[in-house]
Parts: structure tokens; sequence; C-alpha cells
């Protein structure tokens, strides 16, 4: 009954009354809409959007958590320009992030192609690669320092034992720390990314393969011709998530190194917490997460455009 | 969604600080002068850390109109979340302060009140801790100073005599060395060194003459760590990283006898106490030896040893005012007098305050060593604050502790390391 009524609203001409509704229509539409995503906006607006505009203004003062802030224009980041720590804390965020990226990207794709295989027990061996992700990053760093132990560790007598005569210091060398970290955190992060790949090959067509073998295209060709510019969205997608995450590393850093031995692991994120909470200095602190911001924005920007020039 | 991650990391936090300082009266509820009036008082750990209640208790007893209420905080974010709170204008009325490098922080941003009028007792020690311009902030109730904790049965297997309380650091050095070559074999190092900055820079600043790290000078730091990192080498302490490694605590180190010789604050008699009578740690004759000394100059049981350590302290929130201020000044100067002292001493804590009758009332809790040298080692000795009272401490001690990392875990010898730390100091700290 209903469909014949709108088939025939449908089929005459239209009229003004037709109209009224349909625009009544986007309006209720519209307000659903809103009133779908109000809940989560209104949480947003609160807890992260007012704070962010408040961390810019926060910027331009002197605020030390009491009292008046007194507003100081450019002074901080004047200061930060010229603050030897905050230099070093940006190169180590660098050179980590230099690390981890590149690593981790490699090693949950290779997981990934690796369980995208029909092989016995896959589903095992899936959850397993995700478990890191999910335990504890304070069980995390305890055992992994007891691992990279520098004397009785695990690791280096599996160094020593294969001729290895002086095997790294680990989280305790001002050298090996940092790789020390990047180690821990790909292997905390793959699991993660792994997932994401596998539903992203879930989406390559199995006829361009089929294709591709008919003309003779070996596995390695056809990884790199069918498997990875299908995977394009997945992988430009997890590139923009794991360059934001490891520019904000926090966590592993603090339960594991806190930024030692001396400031050989000290990054941005910790930066700005030692200078906010440990020292009272917020408005310094703020004007260190604006240039993070900064500079989480211009990279993500650049990987926009470069995926949309690619895409063309 | 992706400025929602940028901001992760405690700057939403900050941000909320910002707003709710704007907002929010005091949490007085204006008693009328002559009634019931009710102070909160701020804690931490209430169920392990019995001194709040105690000194909360006992002043009720005496002023049963007063009700103190006591206010609990995460101990390993104390100052944070009181900051919040204070910023918020809803913290505690007695503010106990745990570190003294925050009580400026609160004093600049006039969280506390000036109680200079509260009346404190003669001999009480710490007091300069909360000296700001001429006027003081909080009253220290508890005095906490460095000893050296040796175990007498380790002692006497090594075959060794204890400590007689003339030793500078080189003695003190030259014995560890000794134990260590004595015990070989048994699994006992000859001391045990906890990776705190203080065990090495506490001493250092406060007895090498002239030192001052508000100066931003670190040169007399290089023969403190010069001994320690000699004594690593020997294998005659568990080395740094080995300790990091393996999250090694000194209650474990020394309860446990792996260690003869333990530096550590005299907190630790209570804990030892407790542990040893719930067989947590072993059961083992112990004594206190007064810290080692810089040079000859001070060692000595006829000399005034010097030592270092932070008064904990009772300052006032600026918000509270009328009856509430009148009760919280009396409670002050309760917790920091004769009676507060006497409540605290009888449950192992170090009082301010100390006069022959709290040592006696100390030493009378069962399990404390009775022997002459601990007894001189508690009562006697010159504590020198830790963290200076300056708004520069919190930044000094956080390129100090990157120093101590580096030098420590063998990355960086010392001398470069100071190097770094004075210009450091010069970049980050003093920009005035």
């Amino acid at each position: 009954m209903a469909t014949t009524d709108a088939t025939k609203v449908a089929a005459r001409p239209p009229r003004p009354s037709g109209q009224r509704r349909r625009s009544r229509l986007a309006m209720r539409n519209t307000l659903l809409g809103w009133s779908f995503i109000l809940p989560n906006f209104l949480g947003f607006a609160l807890l992260t959007l007012v704070p962010i505009v408040v961390l810019f203004y926060m910027s331009m003062t002197n605020w030390n958590v009491f009292g008046t802030a007194n507003w100081v224009g450019f002074d901080n980041f004047e200061r930060l320009v010229g603050d030897g720590s905050f230099r070093i804390a940006l190169l180590n965020t660098l050179y980590y992030s230099a690390l981890h990226i590149p690593l981790t990207f490699v090693v949950a794709l290779g997981l990934a192609l690796l369980l995208n295989n029909k092989l016995r027990g896959v589903a095992f061996f899936r959850t397993a690669a995700f478990f890191p992700y999910i335990t504890s990053i304070v069980a995390i760093a305890i055992v992994w320092n007891l691992l990279f132990s520098p004397d009785y560790g695990p690791i280096n007598e599996i160094l020593r034992f294969f001729g290895m005569e002086n095997p790294p210091g680990w989280l305790t060398s001002s050298d090996w720390a940092m790789p020390a970290v990047v180690i821990v955190s790909t292997w905390r992060d793959m699991g993660y990314y792994m997932i994401l790949f596998l539903a992203g090959l879930q989406t390559v067509p199995r006829e361009l393969h089929e294709a591709a073998r008919v003309d003779g295209a070996s596995t390695i060709q056809r990884f790199f011709n069918v498997t990875l510019p299908s995977l394009r969205p997945t992988t430009f997608f997890v590139t923009v998530m794991l360059t934001i995450n490891s520019f904000k590393i926090f966590d592993l850093i603090l339960v594991m190194t806190e930024g030692g031995p001396g400031q050989s692991t000290l990054v941005l994120s910790q930066f700005i917490y030692t200078k906010g909470f440990e020292e009272s200095q917020f408005g310094y602190a703020s004007a260190a997460s604006v240039a993070l911001f900064f500079m989480c924005i211009i990279v993500t920007v650049a990987q926009f455009l470069l995926n949309k020039k690619r895409s063309v | 969604m992706k400025r929602k991650f940028v901001v992760a990391a405690g700057v939403a936090m900050v941000a909320s600080l910002a707003l709710s300082s704007c907002s929010g009266e005091s949490a007085d509820d204006g008693a009328e002068a002559g009634g019931p009036v009710t102070i909160s008082m701020s804690g931490w750990s209430l169920a392990t850390t019995p001194e709040f209640q105690v000194l909360a208790d006992g002043y009720m007893a005496k002023n049963p109109d007063v009700t103190v209420e006591l206010k609990e905080y995460d101990p390993l974010n104390y100052n944070t979340l009181l900051t919040a709170d204070l910023a918020a204008g809803s913290g505690p009325d007695v503010i106990v302060q745990k570190e003294v490098k925050f009580v400026s922080t609160f004093q600049e941003g006039a969280q506390l009140v000036d109680v200079s009028d509260v009346e404190l007792p003669e001999d009480i020690g710490g007091t300069e801790a909360y000296d700001i311009d001429g006027a003081s902030y909080a009253v220290p109730y508890r005095q906490d100073s460095w000893v050296v904790f040796y175990n007498k049965a380790l002692f006497d297997q090594a075959g060794m005599e204890y400590p007689d309380g003339s030793w500078t650091w080189d003695d003190y050095a030259d014995t560890e060395e000794d134990l260590a070559t004595a015990l070989a074999g048994t699994g006992a190092f000859g001391g045990y060194q906890h990776g705190w900055q203080s065990t090495v820079q506490g001493f250092a600043n406060a007895q090498v003459p002239d030192a001052d790290i508000l100066s931003g000078e670190f040169g007399h730091l290089e023969e403190y760590y010069e001994r320690v990192l000699a004594l690593q080498d020997d294998k005659a302490q568990v080395d740094f990283n080995t300790r990091n490694a393996n999250q090694l605590t000194y209650q474990g180190e020394f309860g446990k006898q792996k260690a003869a010789m333990l530096p550590m604050g005299s907190w630790f008699v209570a804990t030892l106490i407790a542990q040893q009578a719930a067989g947590e740690a072993d059961a083992f004759d112990w004594g206190i030896a007064p810290a080692p000394q810089y040079d000859d100059s001070t060692a000595g049981i006829d000399n005034v040893p010097v030592t270092f350590g932070d008064p904990t302290g009772l300052g006032i929130n600026a918000a509270v005012e009328g009856a509430e201020l009148e009760a919280a000044k009396d409670f002050l100067a309760y917790a920091a007098g004769e009676e507060g002292a006497q409540s605290l001493a009888a449950i192992g804590i170090m009082p301010a305050l100390l006069n022959d009758a709290v040592v006696e009332t100390y030493f009378s809790v069962e399990g404390t060593p009775e022997d002459e040298l601990s007894r001189f080692a508690i009562s006697t000795h010159e504590t020198l604050p830790e963290n200076p009272t300056s708004s520069d401490t919190a930044a000094i001690q956080n390129v100090l502790l990157d120093l101590h990392t580096a030098v420590m875990s063998g990355s960086e010898p010392i001398a470069g390391a100071i190097k770094t730390a004075e210009e450091r100091f010069k970049n980050e700290v003093d920009i005035d």
C-alpha cells in the first residue's frame, strides 16, 4: 500500500506542498543527524576542543598554575628555540620516529602477509601477535627491563652465546637506550597495525592476483604491483597513525627509562610533562605542546597532499 | 580525530586546571567563633602512614570542639593532585608539605598563610626550609635525616668491627670493600646504594664546604661520584644498571641481608622494625651509624656530623579564615610542639623537635636498636635541607637527576656530565 502511494506521489508533477515536505524532511534529517553526534561532540568540545583553544592562549602566558597568567607574547617560543633540552627532546623524538615508523610498518605488514595465508591455527597466531598491544605497559616495562639487563639479561646471554664479546648495554647506555625502546615499542605496536593490514588485505581483488599470475608475474612482482597498490588506503592510514603516535610517544619512555640515561631518551611529550607538572611552568609547557601540535599537523598535511597526488 | 591525539599527553589537564582556577570559592563553611569547628588536612596512604591520624586524634582529644578531618591523596601524585585542588579552590585547610621544593610554588601562588606567629619550641629543626623572605609558610613536624644502617650479623660474620662514628666517606668506602671481600661467596655485598640521586648528591651538597646547587656550579659532586663508581666497579655494591634492571628495593636488599650497610633516611627505622616484626625482613641485629663525613673536622662522636634531609611540614590554605584559621594555627603549634613530637616518636617517626624526652620515647619503641652509637646517630646531627627553598629547585634537581643517571649508568664520565649540567643550568634555569 505505502509503496503504491509513494509511486503515485512521485509520478505526479511536483507541487509546492511536496517541496515543503521535502525541506521539512531535510530539516528533520539534519536535526536527527546532529542529535546522533551531539553526545560525542559535547564530550569532544568540552574535554578536547576547549582545552586546545585554552592551550594556545596559555602558550602565550607565563602561567604557573596559581594566580594570573600574564601575557608574554612569543617569549615562550623564543625560549624554546634557545633551549638545549628542547632541542635534544626534538631530535630524540625524530630519531625515535625515524626508527619506529619504518620498522613497525615492515614488521606489521610482514606479519599480516604471513597470517593472511590459510595456515593451521592462524587464529591463534593472530591473537598471539595482538597480545603485546593489550598488555599493561608497566608490566611490559618491567619484563623488558629484565630482558635487557646488560650483565644477567637473557638477550645479552644469547648474544654472548653467539660470540659477541661486548653486547650492547641497552637501556643503560646512552647510545643503545633509544634503539632498545624502539624494539619494545615495535613489538608492542605490531599487532595493532597487523590487524589493520589484515583488514586491508581482505579487500585486495583476487582477480588481479590471478591475472598477474597468468601473465607470469613472480610472487615478489605481484606483491609490489598488485598487493601494495591495492593496499594504499590502508598504508596511508597506518603511516599517518604511526607518525602521530611516534611523535607523541610518552608512556613507554616514562616507564622504561624516564628519559635517561642522562637525556638520551628524553622526548617531546616528556619534556612537556616535566616542565609542566614537575616544574610548574605551565605556560612554557603549553608552548612546547603547541610546537608538537604543529609538527604533527604539518607532517600529516604533507602526507595527505602526497597521498592525493599519488591517487590522481 | 587528529587533534584528539595531539593533546592526549596531559595538555587537556593543563587547560582544565586553567579553567578550574577561575571558579570556586574556598571550602570554608564559616563556623561561628566559639562553636564547633571542623578543619580538613591532607594526607597520603592513610592505611600505612599513621602519622596524620595520630596528630589529628591527639589534637582532637585535647580540643573536643575541633574536628580534624583527613583528606587522602595518592602518594605518587600528591603534589600534582593537591595543586589541582588548590587551583580549583577546593584544597584542604591544613596542607601537608610532602616535598619542600613545592613550598615556594605554593607560596608564590599565594596559596599559603603566613604562619610566622605560630609558636614553636626552641630546639625544633627544619624551620629554615619554610622561610621565604623572612616569613614562615609552614611549620615542620617531622624531620628525617640520612644515616647509615648496618647489619651487625654480617659485620660479625666478616669479622669486622662495628662502625664507631668516626667515618669519613673514604673510611666508609674502605669498610665496604673489606666487607665485600670478607663476605665473598655468601651472596651479600658490602653495601647497597639505592638508585636515587639523593644517595650521592644529597651528601655532597650538604657536606662539601660552600657547595650550593642554586649557584649552578656542580664541581663538588665529582669526588662523591668517583668514590661510588669505584665501589661499583669493584663489585662492593650492586651496580646501578643491575639495580634498575631488577628494580631492587632498599627494603629488600637490606632486610634480606644482601648488603651489610645501607645509607638511607631515618624513616627506614620504623619500616625495618615493622618488616622484621611481620617476618618480611630477616631477623638480625642492626644498628645506626651517623652519616660518613666529608673530612675529619666533623667526624667522630665528639663532633656534630653533617647530613641532609628535608622536613615534612604543615601549612595553611590561604582561603582559610576566622575560627578555622585560629583552630588550624593552634593545630600547627600542637603538631610541631612537644606533645605532637611525643606522639610521633611513639610510632617510630622522627619528629622535627628532638629533645631528650622525645629521643627517649623514640628509642622505647620495641625493635629499635639500643646501642649508644645508634642513639647518637639519631639524636645528634646538623641536617641541611636537600632541596633549598627556591622556585628554581625543581628545575635544578631535574638537571642533576639526568647527571645522576648518565654517570651512574656509565654512559658519561663525571667531569663531562658536570660540564653538561652547568651549561644546562645557564641555558634552562638561570634565564631571568
